[in-house]
């Protein structure tokens, strides 16, 4: 166990030589990046000594260390009442070396591989050690999103580990609390437009010594989160996590030496790096892959209450991928092009991006325990300055990065599905990802008098992509949790103050193809037992963030439900017909028949909104999204139709129009699938496609008049606009690629929309006294 | 086959002067043990003075009472007693079984119908997404395109929903309509269903509505004069999270009412063949239950937990009440812990890919055991164990098993570890330059090493997984192995043991002689028990005031009391009189707002004062303290229970241990094989290789040592030795 080391400072100056060679972190930290740079190896490990004469000591000290970071999660995850972490596993624990590389991380979301990582380089860079120092026993909590954090809830604890009064490493636990003091409740609420509202923000701070808290962090932590119960378990995992890591760290030095170990803990992430290679190497047919991704950020209607007239826009984002595999295996994503960060809450820190990478690419391209920074020294990022993934502005906002991340990586998922097709592997192919949307969130008092925030995590278990060999999984996992899960009904309603009335299948809800996409699902809840209550909606609407591939279709997209004064507490009283279940097919809907006539109802694609109220007895549609499909719908076998309709995860009518399905429903309701009559309306449907369908040429002919006339909606011209803007390299290819006149111009100034912060940006980094650590090429 | 802790059949063939088992037929037999599993029934018999056989015959899906019929002739004959004359003397039968299990995994069940609320009739065929990955090794967890959903034990299209809702704390807001219930029965059986199971929400909170349904049903059905039987959940796992209370009530009408079927006719076998004990079933809790018992659906899984009933039995033999049970077979590594002479229980396991609502021994498993494959990634080249593994194959040492793939096997037959002639007493013959050839290829040759420090690096790293995970189950209960004896048994647990205990630190290693068979030992020493759970709702502050303990006792009190009837009910069934019971209430704590809870048994046999709610929070505080670090506690919450539990007992006749004559530490040389060259350590040594069935208590042999038997191997590498006591348990000790 640690003690209290004397000699080291205390916010005092001087030098602190924790490392014991007479070297500052920054000096250490620099000499590792200079000779990852000369050699190409991480540290320079072209041989790798330890394993190499060791094969079996090595993968000895692996086994433990893994073994022990998963168990610690396992154990430390059962102290918090959220169900979000309880439920959902929504924590994740990882060691680092001294320099704040990941040598290796626990299950659950290993999206933060590297993001704690990031706050220790920002520790380092900014000389912490020197103040307010860095001792044993001392605890860390960071949740600043400036710095490498994915979005404010997600609080990180990193402590230090020492061996004999040296500093080795660090260990950080996270955990996605369920609220953090913004503007408004839920953990990724909307509402806000700036990092200003986004909530208690936490810069690496120093909160505990001696292995305890301080007790001026617990106060103003708890009273600076709406829900402080929950607050102050999570940071017991946190803690407890971390702690049982730091001994077993301690025991394994014990055993194994403490050359052996730190030996292991650079030669790991070495091997991180080519074994991330190597599974490139095999998987995928070297070349360039692009795609893009597109969705919609509906800040203009009114029910987007914000407090910034400047945020009152309507856009889009945009997100062009360029993959280069080379033939050694490494590759470089590039997302020139891409849109510029905005006036809400969406955008996301390069080291978001850069570490959450592999919460989906260990569900398809590296399924391994063997996960770690190695995987980022394969990987050349481009992510240019100012767009929406690297922001060049100190002031956004942060809370729901993953409404550009999961469809942003949407196109990453082609591109590697078309990767693993292109070398046969059909297996691995996944036509893309859901949107993990709708996030039901809200606060107020709950019905145990006590003010509350919620926020389900139903949205884990959406529709997944469908492969190249079989339909997607229904409601089963989200891109960022491979192990997704929509938990227990009984669970969700002790925390929040919300009566289910339905649980079902989305119909509808998977893109169509040959393959289909996995169905989400929907819930639908009642306002119950609540005072003061509000609740707002978080997805996409308008716009599918998911394509399909091969001729597969995008997934259904979103839509809300809501509605207010509905006369359910005498109809309940009086025994007549509620809405219970589904919302089977929302083009004839069936609720508002269950309800009085009076009833206030809102059913749209206005799929983002802010804080409204809700009354008891008031309805609310939580319905998480489908994936996508996967190969032309009129390819699939008829039976799977069938099927389907039996299943109610498809509507007669679009059995009929998309899948070109002959059908005819018996007296019990059963559809029985005509086959022969089946294979004659597809052939039908063959030439009607073959009679519609115009040359290339000409299409493209006709795509280009619209093009230089500017005749585009607002929303697809300022999308495009803020690219232009910030890259003159893609607004050459775009104008190369549709041959336009060279004077074309599209700026944000003749759109008519508010422009505040398209010109006038100040980074972080020009901050006194503050110095930014860059991972990526800006 | 004669079986019996120190002399085997070989045993007994080859030196008559061991002593004689047959001609004491005036010793009665009292205990029987059976394992039905898939290809055979094993039956175990147990005579007063400790000596037992072991019986064997070709299991019989179509008729298992024909099977342990078989079985326990052939048992018995090595006592040359005949089955009428020895099942009336039994005093207890425990049956164990896969056939449930089975019967759930191949999706051959009832009819069942199901009624839901409405709104919420797919819940069940959803199922909850962790159950497209549950039973997965951790790499195919995050491997997405590898999930799947099983097919759900009820078809939507037999599911009907009826309009009700109650809500989380127990209050009805929408009161349950009668006649939609009518028309789900009349739907339901016109379906042919072949039993009806009722599950509404937040039934375990307030159970007015899902009963009122379920009387209505009855009722319906009478009037139909249709006679079928009716599940409703709150009546059988009242507990909350709807998908387990759900699935297990299910499972209930699915599987266990056929299996009642069966265990009849099992039991009707017994009568006419003059047995006079009441046929009891290994349950998931750890007790024996009868077959006639309501919830039969925790027999599910009765094998493994027989492992840790007999270390229990033993341990008390032994005197020590902290015990590590590891069991290692084919492909996994099963480990539970036995703390101050309990077992830990899981509330909500899952078995066959379902989320379940029964009492389950807690046990961790690591997909890694002596049978497992062996291969390369081949993107770095690291060792990967399992997580498939060779099974009944053995490995490609065994030139007709089809396999060219490495396992586990193949690495110790290379190292001397195994006598590749006598593989299963001889039945299988080994081929060491096989093994060597695959090993040399696909791991030696790639890491760069020799034959043997490749094989014998693996042995190492498996035997690192499962003392890492041995150490780290004890650490995460907030305990030090220096305070536990380790249980090692399984067929294969014997060939490690020294592999996986070494360094940790135990107080003991024990190793009975026995250990292949000893889950169906552990199996006949259950108790007879009924253990009932209950959800309860209670919550009180840290400096609550004295009435309100008071009152929260009650609430407590209740709950045992309601939960009592039901055990004292189910023993009443089985002709015992209420006062033969012994009643050991338990509950289920956590700080206010937790999801987790703790089970503890209650400190005070009934609770009424504040006194006795103050012991209730000390209790469950010193143990929380424990489990996650004192820093973890968070009293300042308040504290609520969330489930009254309550075990109840009665006596019942155990197998009894071997009591063998101290026979001095140097073994007999009649017991003596030979020697075989032995691996490790980077260096070949002699090994002096034992008969195990002829040792005598008392001996001790220090290593380089292999101890055979035809079901198992033991050993004893040098730097290591082992006394085996009067029970016949070999006590193994690292020498220092």
């Amino acid at each position: 166990m640690n003690t209290m080391h004397s000699n080291k400072t205390m916010g005092g100056s001087g030098f602190a030589d924790l490392l014991g060679n007479g070297q500052t972190l920054k000096q250490y930290r620099d000499a590792i990046i200079a000779r990852t740079k000369d050699t190409g190896y991480y540290n320079g490990l072209e041989k790798l000594e330890l394993r190499d004469s060791d094969p079996i000591g090595y993968e000895k000290l692996f086994s433990k260390l893994r073994g022990g970071v998963v168990h610690a999660r396992e154990t430390a995850k059962k102290i918090a009442a959220s169900p979000i972490v309880e439920q959902e596993g929504e924590l994740c624990f990882t060691l680092y070396n001294a320099a704040g590389d990941c040598v290796l991380t626990s299950t659950g979301i290993i999206i933060h591989v590297g993001t704690m990582g990031a706050a220790i380089k920002y520790m380092i860079e900014n000389d912490w050690e020197r103040n307010p120092g860095i001792n044993p026993g001392d605890m860390f909590t960071t949740n600043d999103c400036a710095i490498g954090n994915v979005h404010p809830c997600d609080i990180a604890t990193i402590v230090p580990i020492f061996w004999e009064g040296r500093l080795i490493g660090w260990v950080g636990g996270v955990t996605h609390v369920i609220d953090t003091g913004a503007v408004t409740p839920g953990s990724m609420s909307t509402g806000q437009v700036q990092r200003f509202g986004d909530g208690y923000m936490i810069t690496c701070r120093k909160t505990g010594i001696n292995d305890e808290p301080l007790r001026d962090w617990l106060h103003e932590s708890q009273r600076s989160v709406r829900t402080p119960k929950y607050w102050i378990l999570d940071e017991r995992t946190r803690i407890a996590g971390c702690h049982m890591i730091r001994d077993l760290v301690e025991e394994v030095i014990r055993a194994d030496g403490i050359e052996a170990y730190e030996k292991f803990i650079f030669e790991v992430i070495e091997e991180g790096r080519r074994g991330l290679m190597n599974r490139i190497k095999a998987m995928t047919l070297p070349g360039k892959y692009r795609k893009v991704s597109f969705v919609d950020v509906p800040y203009k209607h009114p029910d987007v209450q914000v407090s910034s007239a400047f945020a009152k826009l309507d856009s889009i984002m945009h997100s062009p991928c360029e993959m280069t595999i080379r033939n050694d295996g490494s590759w470089k994503l590039d997302f020139e092009g891409a849109s510029r960060w905005g006036w809400h809450t969406f955008n996301a820190h390069q080291v978001a991006f850069t570490s959450g990478i592999w919460v989906m690419m260990c569900q398809t391209l590296v399924p391994t325990q063997r996960i770690n920074d190695g995987a980022f020294f394969a990987t050349d990022f481009r992510l240019p300055k100012g767009t929406w993934c690297n922001p060049d502005d100190r002031r956004t906002g942060h809370a729901y990065a993953w409404h550009f991340l999961v469809s942003g990586w949407a196109a990453l998922w082609r591109g590697l599905g078309q990767a693993y097709f292109s070398r046969g592997y059909l297996e691995e192919v996944n036509a893309g990802n859901a949107n993990t949307s709708n996030w039901l969130q809200g606060g107020g008092i709950n019905q145990d008098g006590e003010i509350h925030a919620v926020n389900s995590f139903e949205a884990s278990s959406c529709g997944t992509g469908a492969c190249a060999v079989k339909d997607g999984l229904n409601h089963a996992a989200a891109i960022w949790n491979p192990e997704g899960d929509m938990g227990d009904i009984e669970i969700w309603e002790m925390a929040e103050p919300l009566l289910y009335l339905g649980r079902n299948v989305k119909t509808n809800s998977g893109g169509y193809g040959k393959y289909r996409g996995g169905c989400g699902f929907e819930t639908l809840r009642m306002v119950w037992n609540a005072q003061d209550w509000t609740m707002f909606f978080m997805g996409n609407g308008f716009m599918n963030s998911d394509w399909g591939m091969m001729g597969g279709y995008p997934s259904a997209t979103g839509y809300r439900f809501e509605a207010h004064k509905t006369g359910l507490k005498e109809r309940i009283a009086i025994g007549d017909s509620l809405p219970l279940g589904g919302d089977f097919d929302p083009t004839h809907p069936d609720y508002e028949r269950h309800l009085d006539a009076t009833a206030r109802v809102k059913r749209d694609k206005q799929c983002i909104t802010t804080e409204d109220c809700y009354d008891n007895y008031d309805l609310y549609l939580n319905y998480l999204r489908g994936g996508p499909g996967f190969g032309d719908p009129i390819d699939r076998d008829p039976k799977a139709v069938e099927a389907d309709l039996n299943q109610k995860f498809l509507l007669p009518e679009y059995a009929r129009k998309v899948y070109g399905a002959v059908f005819t429903q018996d007296d019990d309701g059963k559809f029985v699938v005509d086959l022969d009559k089946t294979k004659a309306r597809r052939a039908e449907i063959r030439k009607e496609r073959l009679a519609r369908a115009v040359p290339t040429r000409q299409w493209m002919k006709e795509e280009r008049e619209r093009i230089v006339n500017k005749h585009a909606a607002t929303q697809v011209k300022h999308m495009f606009a803020t690219s232009f803007g910030l890259s003159e390299k893609f607004t050459k290819e775009f104008k190369d690629f549709w041959s336009l006149p060279a004077d074309w111009t599209l700026t944000e100034e003749e759109l008519d929309v508010p422009t505040y912060g398209s010109k006038h940006r100040m980074d972080l980094s020009l901050l006194p006294d503050v110095k930014t650590v860059v991972q990526v090429e800006e | 086959m004669v079986r019996r802790p120190g002399s085997g059949a070989e045993a007994e063939k080859k030196q008559p002067n061991v002593e004689e088992t047959v001609g004491h037929q005036d010793i009665p037999v009292q205990v029987m043990g059976i394992d039905a599993g898939g290809t055979m029934t094993d039956t175990f018999f147990v005579r007063a003075d400790g000596r037992f056989v072991v019986g064997k015959a070709q299991s019989n899906p179509g008729d298992e009472s024909l099977a342990i019929y078989n079985s326990s002739v052939d048992a018995l004959a090595h006592w040359r007693r005949e089955v009428d004359d020895v099942y009336p003397e039994l005093v207890t039968c425990v049956y164990s079984g896969t056939a449930m299990l089975n019967r759930i995994l191949m999706r051959k069940g009832l009819n069942v119908g199901l009624i839901c609320n409405k709104g919420f009739e797919q819940l069940h065929s959803m199922g909850r997404a962790l159950q497209s990955y549950l039973g997965y090794a951790l790499e195919d967890r995050i491997h997405l395109n590898t999930h799947r959903y099983d097919e759900p034990l009820v078809p939507v299209s037999r599911t009907r929903g009826v309009t009700e809702r109650t809500d989380v704390q127990g209050k009805v807001v929408i009161p349950l309509r009668e006649d939609e219930v009518r028309q789900a029965v009349r739907d339901l059986v016109a379906l042919e269903s072949q039993a009806i199971v009722i599950c509404l929400l937040q039934s375990h909170k307030n159970a007015s509505s899902e009963q009122h349904a379920r009387d209505i049903v009855k009722d319906e059905l009478e009037a139909m004069g249709v006679s079928l039987p009716v599940f409703a959940s709150v009546d059988y796992y009242p507990s909350r999270k709807e998908s387990h209370r759900m699935n297990t009530t299910i499972l209930e009408a699915y599987g266990a009412e056929p299996s009642r079927q069966t265990l009849k006719k099992v039991s009707d076998r017994f009568k006419k063949h003059g047995g006079k004990f009441d046929l009891r079933v290994m349950a998931t809790h750890g007790g024996t239950i009868s077959w006639k018992a309501k919830e039969l659906a925790r027999t599910i899984v009765s094998g493994p937990i027989g492992g840790v009933i007999g270390s229990k039995l033993l341990g008390e033999a032994l005197g020590d009440e902290n015990i590590a049970c590891s069991d290692i077979g084919g492909t996994s590594f099963d480990v539970a812990l036995i703390t101050k002479g309990s077992f830990a229980i899981k509330s909500d396991p899952d078995m066959a890919r379902l989320v379940l609502s029964l009492p389950l021994v807690a046990m961790d498993s690591v997909g890694a055991g002596a049978g497992s494959f062996v291969r390369l990634d081949p993107y770095s080249k690291s060792i990967k164990l399992g997580p498939d593994s060779a099974g009944y194959r053995v490995g490609t040492c065994w030139a007709d098993s089809g396999l060219d793939t490495v396992s586990v096997s193949d690495c110790h037959v290379v190292l001397g570890y195994l006598n590749p002639n006598n593989f299963l007493g001889g039945a299988i013959k080994l081929d060491v330059e096989r093994a060597r050839r695959h090993i040399k290829e696909q791991i030696a040759d790639p890491l760069g090493l020799s034959v043997e420090d490749a094989a014998a690096g693996v042995i190492e790293l498996l035997d690192l997984t499962l003392s890492e995970y041995l150490r780290a189950n004890i650490s995460a209960k907030g305990y030090n192995p220096a305070d536990f004896t380790c249980f090692s048994y399984g067929g294969a647990g014997p060939v490690h043991t020294y592999g996986y205990t070494e360094g940790v630190g135990f107080k003991d290693v024990v190793v009975p002689a026995w250990a292949a068979g000893f889950s169906a030992f552990g199996c006949a020493c259950a108790d007879f028990e009924y253990r009932y759970d209950k959800s309860v709702d209670l919550g009180l502050p840290q400096f609550a005031g004295d009435d309100q303990k008071a009152a929260a006792c009650a609430t407590l009190q209740e709950a045992w009391g309601d939960l009592a009837v039901k055990v004292i009910d189910e023993f009443v069934n089985n002709g015992f009189k209420p006062e033969d019971v012994l009643l050991i209430p338990g509950y289920k704590m956590q700080y206010m707002g937790q999801l987790n809870d703790l089970e503890i048994t209650s400190p005070v046999t009934t609770a009424a004062t504040a006194a006795d709610w103050d012991k209730i929070v000390e209790a469950f505080e010193t143990t929380y303290g424990r489990v996650y670090a004192s820093s973890a506690r968070s009293p300042e919450l308040g504290f609520s229970i969330t489930g009254a539990i309550l075990r109840g007992t009665v006596a019942t006749q155990k197998p009894v241990l071997p009591e063998d004559p101290d026979a001095g530490p140097v073994p007999p040389e009649s017991a003596r094989l030979g020697s075989r060259p032995f691996y490790r350590h980077k260096r070949w040594v002699d090994a002096t290789v034992w008969k195990m069935e002829a040792l005598k208590a008392g001996n001790h042999i220090v290593g380089p040592a292999i101890i055979e038997s035809d079901a198992t191997t033991f050993v004893v590498p040098d730097g290591f030795e082992t006394t085996i006591d009067k029970h016949r348990l070999f006590h193994l000790k690292e020498v220092k």
